[in-house]
């Protein structure tokens, strides 16, 4: 508990503010998804987003690389704020990581190929510079002699790690995790969890959603707990599993722990 | 010469484990029980399909080898059937595009390191069905006493050569498929050479037959073309031995898309340049798009320049379509309109310089060609035939085919793009053309091109009405291919959309490296199907009256003086010869399936 102990004491005060989130809501036909989320992300923080199923967590995450559009509210990362405007959407976009549940690797493109192909076309690298960081980041998550297999060759667990070194090619400032785990055998969680562990000490902003509780416990700076589109408690990881104040929280923490 | 295969076992490949599958084998007897007599039921049936094969099969031989039959009229005729009208003494120009089909399939074949090996016990099932078939036509087709001997003899030597391979050699002998593939074409061309067939051609218009082999004529180019194919084959082997691969791929790739622009307009047609005009008008033309547009696209692909590079790009559409508003040479006109789409899409393949030095070059390459295209189909040819396109038969079939497949590729994969797109004008419009082109015959589209379209080209501009009956087949069969890649799109999961998009890909660049390359995978079965349907659709050329296979066959030989009436025999050698083409694609396409499908899931 050590570890955990010093991430939760880490000051973050000083920080800039990352990802800022104000009002923000959205509606799927008649449904509402996100209920006036506000939320402020420092530099370096780790927030760990939970709540049951259908709670709005991952609806939110994807608003802020505009996967999803918010219709009210504003979000602004890194300063720029998310408008329909494209090209900056493509900005953000390229500063932001995402990893999926579902993982999302090309099929049609061997490992490298996957990692170096936005690098190369999208901040426009020399293509022997992206190999090589390609490569060093395969090294990175501890797959470096899976380079040149295709996606459908290597387990889950490396699937898992082979998408977090993609995102992580494209030198993004924010990482997102929606769910990262979710999809994969319990045998493989750990490997992945390792990586998203490292890459919270090495000082990557980060937001993810899981139901680790592990992970949550030992790696977040904040956790925020969501229902029904709404935030319904936010606090250190300290305060959370042991003294939460919302009924809604302790059900939800009665019920998985 | 049958049991050749067996001496080419040696050849140790490094890989056998692409062998197929071996099957343990059910005696005769048990095989026959299970699949034929596993029932009262099913033994009527296979006794009635069997009589039914039996009778088809004779009727099929008895019409073949009937002595009424006319074959004298497809021998002499051979040319006229796979080249129409073509110049006698130009002749060597038609073996020249074959040799050019040749190597690079055969340097393909090398490159690629196709082929696999096969076990000989599977080669030698092949092997007793054809020996067994020889036979049992003996027995069915109307010979005389001595010819039905002869029959059965030959078919007897076969199996007993094939059961003395199979005592020589045991069970788990295999052989190299090309190996095979090489010595069975080698033995049909090399009886040209020993087995006295006939010789049959036209001396100033009278057929005459003599007795002998094949003509020189003919034996001699074909055992050129087998040795070619061989040459390159290994010559391909050593390029994949000692370079890197993906140039020499490239590069084969890049050929086998132009050779039949090269083979047409430059081998077959031989135009006649004037290079004076050339010197004076298309190099300077060349040299100011390929220099001052290289110039231009090279600063546009700079990652700097940003939205200012849009304008340039959208100005540059808008003045490439105004020059459609003034009288000038079409070339200056539909280069304008490449180096507006060039410039559209620079944003996307822009990079350090490197990428942009590929990219400028990319754009040369592409004005030099489409430069040397217009001014070559512009220039009169050498080659002329008193028809109104210099070829015919199967070469003006293979011809329309090939550039309907070439050109309705791209197109329908722009028009199924189109209509998957957010942008609801785009999808409207190609919405309407595909159900509309859908929604109308074939026929009727020819027709409308073979006689109305001219009618409605601007003055000055004309095509030939090949050129013209090929556009309607083009934007026929586009139609067809943009649903059958829109299948493609449609099976691709909303999660690769998502991934492109969340590492920052522009539209452009999700659709060309993430998107496309999955959904034309997936769209192979049914393209091959569209494929194989044009190349036989190309027969509705005869019913507007150009000389195709179908028409040299169906129309010409039944009309010439010494062969009235012999329809029959040149429609079943058509039939033949249709049958080998679309069956040799559909191979071709099952083997490109099993190989993509390498890596995928």
């Amino acid at each position: 508990m050590s570890d955990a102990a010093s991430a939760s004491v880490r000051d973050l005060s000083g920080a800039a503010n990352m990802i800022e989130c104000e009002g923000v809501s959205k509606w799927y036909g008649d449904f509402q998804a996100l209920n006036s989320v506000s939320a402020t992300i420092k530099e370096q923080e780790v927030v760990v987003v939970l709540g049951p199923s259908g709670s709005g967590k991952s609806t939110w995450i994807r608003c802020i690389n505009k996967l999803e559009h918010h219709q009210e509210g504003r979000i602004v990362v890194d300063g720029v704020e998310l408008t329909n405007d494209l090209r900056n959407i493509e900005k953000i976009r390229s500063e932001v990581g995402m990893v999926f549940q579902q993982f999302n690797l090309f099929p049609h493109l061997t490992v490298i190929d996957n990692i170096t192909l936005a690098p190369i076309w999208v901040r426009k690298k020399p293509r022997s510079e992206a190999e090589s960081m390609a490569r060093s980041l395969l090294d990175r998550v501890g797959i470096p002699e899976q380079a040149d297999k295709y996606p459908g060759q290597l387990s889950g667990g490396q699937q898992q790690r082979v998408a977090i070194a993609r995102a992580l090619a494209m030198e993004p400032r924010i990482m997102l995790f929606d769910e990262p785990t979710s999809a994969l055998d319990p045998e493989m969680i750990k490997e992945v969890l390792d990586v998203m562990k490292e890459l919270a000490r090495s000082g990557m902003t980060m937001i993810v959603v899981t139901h680790e509780m592990g992970f949550a416990r030992e790696v977040a700076d904040r956790i925020i707990f969501m229902e029904d589109g709404m935030i319904v408690e936010v606090g250190t990881p300290e305060h959370f599993f042991t003294n939460p104040t919302e009924d809604r929280t302790k059900l939800f923490l009665s019920q998985i722990l | 010469m049958t049991d050749q295969p067996t001496t080419d076992v040696a050849e140790p490949e490094e890989e056998t484990s692409n062998l197929p599958p071996k099957v343990p084998r059910l005696p005769p007897g048990e095989w026959m029980k299970k699949n034929l007599f596993s029932s009262i039921g099913s033994s009527i049936l296979t006794v009635i399909f069997l009589l039914i094969i039996l009778a088809a099969t004779r009727g099929l031989l008895g019409f073949a080898f009937s002595p009424d039959r006319r074959w004298d009229a497809t021998a002499t005729n051979m040319r006229l059937l796979f080249a129409g009208a073509y110049p006698q003494t130009q002749f060597v120009r038609m073996w020249v595009s074959l040799g050019i089909i040749v190597a690079l399939g055969g340097l393909s074949t090398g490159v690629w390191r196709a082929g696999g090996r096969m076990y000989l016990t599977s080669l030698l099932t092949k092997g007793y069905g054809i020996g067994g078939s020889v036979v049992l036509g003996g027995l069915l087709a109307p010979f005389s006493g001595s010819a039905r001997v002869s029959y059965f003899v030959i078919g007897g030597l076969i199996i007993a050569a094939m059961i003395a391979v199979q005592a020589a050699t045991d069970e788990d002998t295999t052989v190299a498929t090309l190996v095979v593939g090489v010595v069975g074409i080698s033995t049909a061309v090399g009886s040209f050479w020993v087995i006295p067939y006939g010789h049959h051609a036209f001396v100033d218009g009278a057929p005459l037959t003599r007795d002998g082999t094949v003509a020189a004529t003919t034996k001699g180019p074909l055992t050129v073309m087998v040795v070619l194919a061989v040459l390159t084959y290994f010559l391909g082997r050593a390029i994949a031995d000692h370079l890197d691969l993906s140039w020499p791929r490239m590069v084969l790739g890049l050929s086998w898309l132009v050779s039949p622009l090269v083979i047409v307009f430059f081998v077959l047609r031989d135009p006649d340049f004037d290079y004076d005009h050339i010197f004076s008008t298309e190099v300077p033309i060349f040299l100011a798009y390929a220099v001052g547009g290289g110039l231009g696209l090279f600063a546009l692909a700079s990652p700097r320049i940003g939205e200012l590079g849009r304008i340039i790009a959208a100005v540059t559409l808008i003045a490439a379509a105004a020059t459609f508003l003034t009288p000038m040479l079409q070339v200056i006109r539909v280069l304008a309109l490449a180096l507006a789409v060039f410039a559209l899409a620079a944003p996307t393949f822009s990079g350090n310089r490197a990428a942009r030095l590929r990219y400028i070059t990319v754009w040369a390459g592409v004005v030099l060609a489409m430069l040397w295209l217009i001014t070559a189909i512009n220039s009169p040819a050498t080659v002329e035939s008193n028809t109104s396109f210099f070829t015919g038969g199967l070469a003006l079939t293979l011809i329309v085919a090939s550039f309907t497949m070439i050109l309705s590729f791209p197109l329908g994969v722009i028009l199924a793009l189109a209509r998957t797109s957010d942008l609801p004008l785009f999808r409207v419009m190609s919405t309407t053309y595909i159900e509309f082109v859908r929604g109308v015959p074939l026929i009727t589209i020819l027709i409308f091109f073979s006689v109305l379209f001219p009618l409605f080209l601007p003055d000055g501009m004309e095509v030939t009405e090949i050129a013209a009956v090929t556009i309607g087949f083009t934007l026929f069969s586009a139609a067809y291919m943009a649903e059958n890649v829109r299948g493609g799109l449609q099976s691709i999961r909303r999660g690769q959309y998502e991934a492109a998009e969340a590492l920052g890909m522009t539209t452009a660049q999700k659709t060309v490296f993430i998107v496309l390359p999955q959904a034309l995978r997936v769209s192979i079965p049914p393209l091959v199907g569209q494929t194989i349907g044009t190349y036989k659709e190309t027969s509705l050329l005869a019913v507007i009256g150009l000389f195709d296979l179908l028409f040299v066959a169906r129309s010409l030989i039944p009309n010439q003086t010494s062969f009235i009436g012999s329809v029959r025999e040149q429609l079943l050698f058509a039939s033949v010869i249709y049958w080998m083409g679309a069956y040799a694609m559909s191979r071709a396409s099952q083997n490109l399936e099993r190989k993509l499908g390498v890596g995928e899931r």
